[in-house]
Parts: structure tokens; sequence; C-alpha cells
């Protein structure tokens, strides 16, 4: 048998398409990130070493200060919205007495499937400030909320975070469904028995319960947030002004329309060390909470 | 309440309390912000632009503008976007599958130094933000002269999922027996021969789960393609329905159109197969 499972030709053919795509279309960027990132660097030549100046630059750059601000709006925005909203949801259509659960599973995920694109133009047209939907329909209801939802400095951000939340609220859902479906039937019962009203007994048995599932989804919506990229570059463009910049957008703008290509990089150093920072955190506190329980 | 019921209603009777009304009217409260932008959508992609923004912002369409399709598929290259979007995504779908079989199987069976390094080595992929890489990607697919053609997006989308399809496999191959091969190798079989033949038709759950995760993901992806793909020709959908960028539209209709006609393979795929997509969607949260 050993002969077969130890076939020097079978093991370079299955390992070496993988291995060798990843060694050079991701890990092989990825050390590049972080080397030209101590260059000033144009991309074309080689560019030339300047160590950390373009670390100091960052931090003293507004831009940068803004980027960071709206990567943490975003993905408290996101994280708030959608596991709040997903964990009501989940646990109602679990119920098996609500009528039209397969109706609200699919009409609540229906937005994942969608492309970006599709999702980020359906909202600039109800935000459009003459014709949108939104707009209408405050007229309609002699409600005095019209307005130009993302012109506003200080309010597109949260319009645009709210557009990534309501496409993948959806995603939650069905995370923290398949969870609660696979909690075992006579744990609730148990808790009725007890005492425990419904939410008590989601309270006591569900929540603790999914805490890995929690754990997922948390990282996702977090480091999605801070990754927070497409949604800006084609609903603002990154503005009014700089005011919707994230990292990777910055690192986009400096790379594709400065030729700044080093410090874009330096931003993008930073962006995966904060991801890196939030999945250890993460790890961390549900991991101390699910031992109190 | 239902006859089912009885027992726990015994227990704890339960009406048609005011909170439980007001639950059931959120229920349906965040389905309709959830599914009425997009039927909206589809409303608008039906009608003339007198009634979208004058007579019928809101409603069904009065009659069917099929001509807004008509318009969407010959003025706006929707078909060459198309295509290009399902060339893309069946190449990212083939070789991701194949590649991370292969690649799972010698890593959990076959014996070989090395073998554990290599499959961490390429799990580390599923904690890379693909933003973050964007910059030196582009600049390595210039270099290597992959621009502008098909493979510019199937390579690295195949990259980047091979990572966590590599994973799935490996779970789903620890719980096939070793008895199976064994069999096979007494009867003579290579190992090439037992692998697509014993051991690949025994991942079909897992290979479909992972065609559809694949799938979704290289026809709705956007970041890599806008930042690789130049020539007009090659856009995928994401990329080429950009209407609100660059000129202002006016053409709502046929902008609708070629959204609807974007999203239609994903949705009836989803509205088909729902519980497998979802299935697939999440498989990661089950894994982790």
């Amino acid at each position: 048998m050993k002969r077969y499972f130890a076939n020097k030709k079978a093991i370079a053919v299955f390992v070496a398409p993988a291995l060798l795509l990843f060694l050079i279309m991701v890990f092989y960027p990825l050390t590049q990130m972080f080397v030209k990132s101590f260059y000033a660097w144009n991309g074309l030549s080689t560019g030339k070493f300047i160590g950390l100046d373009n670390y100091i630059r960052l931090f003293d750059d507004t831009v940068f200060q803004t980027s960071i601000k709206n990567g943490l709006i975003f993905s408290l925005f996101i994280t708030v919205f959608q596991i709040s909203i997903a964990t009501v949801l989940a646990i109602a259509v679990s119920n098996i007495k609500i009528k039209g659960r397969n109706f609200f599973r699919i009409a609540y995920f229906l937005p994942v499937v969608l492309s970006i694109t599709v999702v980020c133009q359906l909202w600039l047209s109800v935000f459009n400030s003459e014709y949108g939907m939104l707009n209408r329909l405050f007229e309609l209801l002699h409600m005095d909320y019209a307005q130009d939802w993302l012109s506003d400095r200080h309010k597109s951000i949260y319009v645009i975070a709210f557009v990534n939340a309501w496409q993948y609220m959806g995603y939650h859902f069905a995370l923290l469904l398949a969870g609660i479906k696979s909690i075992p039937k006579d744990y609730y019962e148990a808790a009725q028995i007890d005492g425990a009203s419904t939410v008590e007994a989601h309270r006591k048995v569900t929540l603790p319960l999914l805490s890995e599932t929690y754990k997922f989804c948390l990282i996702l919506s977090v480091t999605g947030g801070l990754n927070a990229f497409t949604n800006m570059y084609i609903m603002t463009g990154g503005g009014p002004g700089t005011s919707t910049y994230t990292l990777t957008y910055m690192m986009y703008s400096s790379a594709f329309r400065a030729y700044e290509y080093g410090y874009g990089m330096s931003a993008a150093a930073f962006l995966v060390i904060e991801c890196l920072i939030a999945t250890l955190v993460i790890n961390k506190l549900v991991a101390r909470e699910r031992i109190t329980y | 309440m239902t006859m089912q019921n009885t027992t726990l209603q015994l227990r704890k009777p339960r009406k048609n309390t005011t909170g439980n009304i007001l639950f059931k009217m959120g229920l349906w409260l965040y389905a309709m912000i959830s599914l009425y932008p997009i039927i909206w959508m589809l409303f608008y992609s039906l009608k003339t632009n007198e009634e979208i923004f004058v007579s019928n912002p809101f409603g069904f369409p009065t009659s069917f503008q099929w001509v807004n399709y008509a318009r969407a598929l010959s003025e706006y290259n929707v078909p060459k976007y198309f295509f290009n979007s399902v060339i893309v995504s069946l190449g990212t779908v083939s070789l991701t599958i194949l590649i991370s079989l292969m690649f799972s199987y010698a890593t959990s069976r076959m014996h070989w130094r090395g073998q554990h390094f290599a499959r961490l080595f390429v799990s580390l992929g599923m904690f890379i933000p693909v933003q973050s890489i964007l910059i030196p990607l582009a600049v390595l697919v210039k270099n290597l002269h992959l621009s502008n053609n098909y493979l510019t997006l199937i390579l690295p989308y195949t990259a980047f999922n091979i990572a966590f399809s590599s994973m799935v496999f490996y779970g789903f191959l620890r719980s096939i027996p070793i008895e199976l091969e064994e069999a096979a190798f007494l009867d003579g079989a290579g190992i090439f021969t037992t692998f697509f033949k014993i051991i690949v038709p025994n991942l079909k759950p897992a290979i479909s789960t992972l065609i559809i995760f694949t799938f979704l993901q290289a026809w709705n992806e956007f970041p890599i393609a806008l930042i690789l793909i130049t020539d007009n020709a090659l856009k995928t959908l994401p990329l080429g329905l950009l209407f609100f960028q660059g000129q202002f539209t006016t053409d709502w209709g046929a902008m609708g159109a070629a959204m609807i006609i974007a999203s239609f393979p994903t949705v009836v795929l989803y509205i088909f197969f729902s519980n497998q997509v979802e299935k697939a969607m999440t498989i990661g949260g089950a894994i982790k």
C-alpha cells in the first residue's frame, strides 16, 4: 500500500499546480507588498529604498486618518446591523410556528447572491436625489426628509455602510440559522420546563451555544468592513472630497491614480496588520465568554 | 395555534399578543426592505422613462417595455460581458475544483515530507485580504505578460479559492475509509485511476457544494477584475455594468434590464437550489 501512497510522480503532479499557483499569485505578491512598502516606487523601475518614510508620511496624512476612521465606522455599522438583525430573524425563522418560513428565508438571503455592482447601482438609483425611490417616498408621505443622500460629508459613509449591511445581512442570517438548527431540541424543552420564557430560553441556550458561529460572523463583518472598497468605489468614488476613503481606497488611488505604488503598499500593509489584530482580538474575546458559560 | 402544540399550550398559554403581532410585522417589514428594492428594479426595467420618473415610480409597469431589454442587449455590450463572465466563472470553477482535489488528496492521503507544512502554508490564503495585494498582483500580471486574456482573471481567482476549497476537501477526505482505495489497489488500479474512479465520485456532495460557492464568488468578483482588466472586450459583468461611472445615465430602463440580466443566473440558481446554495455559502461557518 505504501508503494501507492508514496508514489513520487503522483505526489508531484497532485501538489505542484496548487503550490505553484498559490506561491506565484498570492504569496509572492504578499511579500512584495511588505517589501515595497519601504520603497519609493512608481510600479515600473525597481524603486528606491527609503526605510520608514512611507509610514511616517502615512501617519501625518489626513486622508489616512479619515480612512482609518471610516474603516472603523463601516465595520461597526455593518457588524451591529447585520448581527443584531440576523440574530432576531434567524431565531424567528427557526421557529416552526411561524408561517411562510421559506418565503422569509429566501427574502432575507436573496441580496447575497446579487453582484455588488448591481446592488450598488440599485441603491444609487434608490438614493438618487431627483428620481430616487427614497426621496419620492418621502414626498408621497409629505415628510421632509428628502435630500441628496450621498453628497453629505458626514452622512454618506453611513449610507454606503447601510448598502453593504443590507446586502450581506442574509449571509449572517443563514450562518446563524444553520447554527440554531444544529442545537438539539431537548435543550429548549428543558429550558421551557424550567419555566424560561422564549426570549430567556434563547438568551440562555441559543446565544452561548452559537459562540463559534458568532465568532465567525464577527470576524467576517469586522474584517469585511475594514477592507471595504467596492461600495465606495461605485457609489461615491471616495467623495465628496475624500470623506468616504477607506484604507483600500487610499491604496487604490495612491497606486493607480498618483502612481505612488510604494506609498499605497504601506497603507495596504497597515490594513493587513489591522485585520490580523481584529481577528486575534475577536478570537480572544469570544473564547473567554465561552469559558464563563 | 395548531393542534400539535396543545401540550405546550396547556403549560404556557400563548395568544396573539400585541408583542407577537408587532414581531410578525417586523419580519414582514424586513422582508419588504430586503425584497422591494429588487422588485422595484425589476419594475423599472420594464417601464418607459415617463413612467419611471413621472407617472408611476413605485408600482407594477402599465405595459411591459421589452424594448429596454433589447436595448440592453444591443447597445450596452451585455451579451459580451455575459459571455466573459460565463467563461471566467466556468474556468475558475473547473480549475479550482481539480487543483484543490488533487492537492487535498496528496496532503491527506499520501505520505511525503513537508505535507503538513504545505497544507498549512496554502491555507494561509484564507487569512489574506484580497484587497491588500492588489497592487503587486497588478504589477506581476503585467510583468508576466498575462494581461488581457481570460487567464488574467481565471488564474488569480483560482489561486485565491484554492485555500478554502482544499480545506473543505481535506475535511471530507478524512471521512472516507481507506479500505476503498486498498480494494482498488489490490485489483491492480494505479493511483491516478483510483483517484479519479474511486475518490472523486465519493466526494460528489463536497464537489457540488464547492462548485456553487466558487461559481458565485467568481461571477460576482469585482476588485481583482477592476485592477487587472483594461480591455473592454474582456470585461466581466460586474465591471461592464458600471453605468454610473464616467457618464451620467438617464436610460434607467435599459440599465435596469442589464442589471436584471446580469443577476438572472445567480438568482435562478438560488431560487431553485436555495438549500444547497445556502449550505455552500455558509460552509465556512460550519468548518471553523
